[in-house]
């Protein structure tokens, strides 16, 4: 019976989130009004994430899988911040799947889409009869056996986690980085294709945004490899340009660039970089501003290169099961494993994150 | 097995000693207050050379378009991240012929992904670091008790840090005792060394990190630790997430009052590992010559290295007084690279840099890691 009533919470968040993406309804118009400037994302880019990338159509399978990985708890608590624009649905799902009381915290920066998918369900006599209250806060007050779904920079989860008091089931969703494997079978073109959608969606700044790129094939595939990467990318920016960049992120972009144009080569365009270690001893992290860092390391290689970066590792994108792309699962189990093309399109059936599952905790101060 | 020498070896060597003699001279003459030759001029013959035998830095100059025989400024000289120095070997020389390899700390990503400084021949190093070391913080007298808070190079042979601080020791100290073993701090052995500093009339140096001397103010409560007259302290580097943060204000009055020091004899030292020389605040020297207006935070870097602040964006210099991020054309890294970009922020005026810190990353707009949660969880 539980199940039914949050299955039918979810329901209604789901008929909520399609009001947004209808451009004909007036939350869809307010939202197309409000998110370019509040993202910092082009228009372009706002109505192509709200159209294929925000989960409005999960299957039955999909909403038990959510259910399923969501616990129960008297009262859920969200508290939302430095996420791409769509993630509230996502959250909201999960909260309601929780409890029939949530409390959320939009982002400051960028509380559109919470807020609106909040107004939606206020307005929706469904989702009252199932739910006991679902309200925005502006400061999030759990108390012990409350749940508390925690989005935000590592450093901001430990700060909040540190104040809490005992007893507060916490799921905490840090930062993350997504990998791709190109493999050996790959066709380049249709490649990196696919892997542009990936980079380009929501400028990078999600945690399932593609930012390292391993080529196999040796440092000569690699290179081939980049270029044709850099090509995909100035198509997809004629399309979707990226947003501005504010003056920190140009002086990373900067930093980066300097870095690999001694290491090894760097393209860029007017919404893009590419940069190509071919000989690479450890990882840059490049910029989250549709910069990839492309190396082609060896099998033996793999595990040096990839030790720093386990722990971050939210996605992985790949065509092929062997390989590199073998290597890693033995040590990215945690993370999902998505074709190319799809990294920005995980299916609603729980958190996007799934890092979370295996360390959730409860916080015994 | 050593590799046999090849020809091209032969030259780049005889190349280093000569530009290292040069260095030296150079350094030698500005400690004496003699008119060395022009920094631009060696600064430049040493970015050629190192474009002819340092990879890295030859693919940065090819891929800025930059030719180094048309440059005049020792400022134009394409500046190479420190990045850079864990991501290819920074070497004019084979490693084979490497002295010392100085390590970054890998407070980052963990000791896999340090960053090295390969050094040929350590003598240029010493001899800079010896040279400003005395003008800025023992300018007055040359024996002391040296009290180490740091570890030893025996401990720790790849620290750039803790290399410099045993020349110290073996420069000026009468007697030394190094309070810091397995990154735990021996109070009793400080206390009792600056006991028999006091029975003998010896002034104590007291060298060390920022975090070991929290550790200091954290553990030594009660304990009578204040120095004999004529004493002096030099801190150097951050916190690392090795011990809580402390404002640098509140970190100084807390020595002062712990060492029974004055304010400016605590002489703070600006060094990274991919540089050779280093920098410090001048107010133990002001104080010795009474001049009231110099002030913490404030570094004064020896003639042989020309700071410049640069704009992040562009990374050229800036005009003197505007703030930027910091680089450094060093001439005492004859055998890795003259040029070097920082992504600390600060100003410069008239050789005195004064720092803001670590240039604040960007606003975060998602979930996307950033190198600034590197910095926070490699530190935890």
């Amino acid at each position: 019976m539980k199940t039914d009533r949050a299955r039918a919470r979810i329901t209604c968040l789901i008929r909520a989130s399609r009001r947004i993406q209808d451009p004909a309804d007036p939350l869809g118009r307010e939202a197309r009004d409000r998110l370019p400037e509040v993202t910092g994302l082009t228009g372009q880019s706002v109505e192509l994430a709200l159209r294929e990338h925000f989960e409005t159509n999960p299957t039955d399978a999909d909403i038990n899988a959510l259910l399923a990985s969501s616990s129960s708890a008297p009262v859920c608590h969200v508290s939302l911040s430095a996420n791409v624009f769509l993630a509230p649905l996502r959250a909201l799902a999960l909260a309601v799947a929780t409890s029939e009381t949530v409390y959320v915290r939009p982002s400051r920066r960028d509380p559109v889409v919470t807020e609106l998918l909040v107004r939606a369900l206020s307005e929706d006599p469904e989702f009252a009869a199932n739910a006991k209250s679902l309200e925005l806060v502006e400061m999030v007050c759990p108390e012990p056996g409350h749940e508390l779904h925690l989005y935000g920079s590592d450093e901001n989860l430990a700060a909040i986690m540190s104040t809490l008091p005992e007893g507060v089931i916490v799921r905490a969703h840090g930062s993350g980085v997504g990998f791709a494997v190109v493999s050996a079978q790959d066709d380049l073109a249709e490649a990196a294709d696919a892997l542009a959608r990936d980079i380009g969606a929501f400028d990078q700044r999600g945690c399932l945004s593609p930012r390292f790129l391993l080529v196999e094939g040796g440092a000569v595939r690699a290179e081939s490899f980049a270029v044709i990467q850099h090509r995909a990318l100035l198509r997809y920016s004629e399309k979707y340009p990226r947003g501005p960049l504010d003056a920190a992120l140009q002086a990373e972009i900067a930093q980066y660039r300097a870095t690999i144009e001694a290491i090894g080569i760097y393209w860029e365009g007017p919404s893009h970089g590419v940069g190509l270690d071919p000989q690479p001893r450890s990882l840059v992290l490049p910029p989250p501003a549709r910069i990839v860092h492309i190396v082609a390391p060896t099998e033996a290689d793999l595990e040096t290169l990839l030790a720093p970066w386990i722990r971050y590792v939210t996605t992985v994108g790949t065509n092929a099961k062997n390989g590199l792309s073998g290597k890693l699962k033995e040590w990215l189990s945690h993370a999902r494993w998505t074709h190319l093309g799809d990294m920005q399109c995980p299916p609603l059936d729980g958190p996007v994150d799934q890092r979370t599952q295996a360390t959730t905790t409860a916080c015994w101060r | 097995m050593l590799r046999p020498a090849t020809n091209r070896d032969v030259t780049s060597q005889a190349t280093s000693e000569s530009l290292h003699q040069r260095v030296q001279e150079f350094i030698n003459r500005s400690l004496d207050l003699l008119p060395p030759e022009r920094f631009d001029d060696l600064a430049l013959e040493i970015a050629r050379f190192q474009f002819a035998h340092v990879p890295a830095f030859a693919r940065l100059c090819r891929a800025r378009g930059v030719d180094l025989d048309k440059l005049d400024s020792a400022h134009a000289i394409p500046a190479l991240p420190t990045d850079v120095f864990r991501l290819a070997r920074i070497a004019a020389h084979s490693p084979d012929q490497d002295r010392r390899i100085f390590r970054t700390s890998g407070t980052s990503q963990g000791k896999e992904v340090r960053g090295e400084h390969p050094l040929r021949t350590t003598e240029t190093y010493e001899l800079g670091a010896l040279g400003w070391a005395e003008q800025l913080l023992w300018p007055d007298r040359h024996r002391f008790a040296v009290a180490v808070l740091a570890p030893s190079a025996s401990e720790i042979p790849d620290s750039s840090l803790s290399f410099m601080i045993d020349l110290f020791v073996q420069a000026v100290a009468e007697r030394s005792a190094y309070v810091v073993h397995d990154g735990v701090l021996d109070l009793d052995h400080l206390q009792r060394f600056i006991g028999d500093a006091h029975f003998v009339g010896l002034p104590v140096l007291v060298l060390g990190t920022s975090f070991a001397f929290v550790h200091l103010i954290d553990q030594g409560g009660g304990r009578d630790l204040r120095l004999p007259n004529h004493s002096r302290l030099m801190q150097t580097g951050g916190f690392k997430g090795r011990s809580r943060e402390v404002h640098p204000d509140e970190l100084r009055q807390q020595m002062s009052v712990i060492f029974g020091l004055p304010p400016s004899h605590i002489v703070g030292e600006y060094g990274m590992t991919e540089l050779s020389s280093q920098l410090y605040e001048e107010t133990l020297v002001a104080a010795w010559n009474f001049e009231s207006d110099v002030k913490h935070g404030i570094y004064q870097a020896p003639q042989w290295l020309s700071a410049a602040a640069a704009d992040p964006v562009t990374l050229e210099a800036l005009p003197p007084g505007e703030t930027g991020i910091l680089r450094f054309v060093d001439l005492a890294n004859v055998d890795s690279c003259v040029a070097i970009q920082t992504m600390d922020l600060g100003r410069v005026t008239r050789g005195r840099v004064e720092l803001f810190g670590r240039a604040p990353g960007a606003m975060l707009r998602g979930c996307s890691l950033t190198v600034e949660d590197l910095f926070v969880k490699g530190s935890s």
